[in-house]
């Protein structure tokens, strides 16, 4: 079995065991190789109403490797309209890049994100979005990303 | 363990047979020392905490049993401390430090890791 097969294992045994914080929702975690969770933003937000979900990937090397975490966008669910969000779902996050740490998990990502919506005062995409989507890798880890500061 | 056997062997070449006898003693001391301290340092004292104990951050596994990477219960693993404080299992953490995304620091606080040097005394 390998490492991050038994690091989700627990992952998984916690969610089971303890939930998930609010707003957060475990869809699907039939293999350890992708996990799906909803992501809703509670309160007086600019997504009041939108229920977003959250495509895991993981690698062998997970948690040393950061999952690659992207929105799902297909007939049920769109990406948020955010400036660090493109609209194929991909999500410039340093947390998901540089600033990933063994010590971050599926639950702590997606509260991480679900804080970067909740902090959003108007929605907009990011500038260059039309020129990222049209040439972007399937892999959101495969883009070399430049991490704008959130002041 | 391994420390254990090393300096008993060396207090061995003593001459006296009384120092060797005083030595011993503290030998056994010493590593009463080193296993307390250990489960202070980690220090999550949290009652909530299921009877699981403290685990390695990085694979969750408690410190009590090995790391993933080790893959029979008897095997070897250690534990590292950080000048920071912050214990992780050093195989757990080489891999993480081993990678150029780590940028060496440590994954608790993001400082750069100093192994702390560890004085039984
Ligand atoms: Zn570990
Ligand atoms: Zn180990
Ligand atoms: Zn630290």
């Amino acid at each position: 079995m390998s490492v991050s097969t038994r690091r989700l294992q627990k992952e998984l045994t916690d969610i089971k065991r303890d939930g998930t914080p609010v707003g957060i929702e475990l869809l699907s975690a039939e293999d350890f190789a992708t996990w799906y969770l909803s992501v809703e933003v509670l309160g007086n937000t600019v997504y009041e109403g939108e229920k977003f979900a959250l495509k895991f990937r993981f690698d062998n090397q997970y948690p040393i490797s950061a999952p690659a975490v992207q929105f799902v966008v297909d007939d049920h669910y769109t990406a948020p309209v955010h400036p660090h969000v493109y609209s194929n779902g991909h999500i410039c996050a340093s947390i998901l890049g540089s600033e990933w740490s063994p010590v971050l998990s599926v639950v702590s990502v997606c509260v991480t994100i679900q804080s970067m919506l909740a902090s959003c005062k108007k929605k907009e995409r990011p500038p260059d979005n039309d020129r990222y989507v049209s040439h972007a890798p399937e892999n959101p880890k495969k883009t070399r990303w430049d991490f704008h500061d959130d002041k | 363990m391994e420390m254990e056997e090393k300096e008993k062997d060396n207090e061995t070449t003593r001459p006296s047979n009384a120092r060797l006898e005083v030595c011993d003693q503290r030998v056994k001391i010493k590593k009463w020392h080193a296993i307390a301290q250990w489960r202070w340092d980690t220090g999550n004292n949290d009652p909530e905490d299921d009877g699981e104990g403290d685990v390695c951050g990085i694979c969750r596994v408690p410190f009590e049993g090995c790391c993933p990477s080790c893959k029979m219960p008897g095997d070897d693993c250690p534990l590292i401390w950080g000048e920071c404080t912050h214990v992780f299992h050093m195989h757990c953490l080489l891999q993480w430090i081993g990678t150029a995304s780590s940028k060496q620091q440590c994954p608790m606080d993001r400082r750069p890791w100093v192994t702390a040097e560890r004085k039984v005394d």
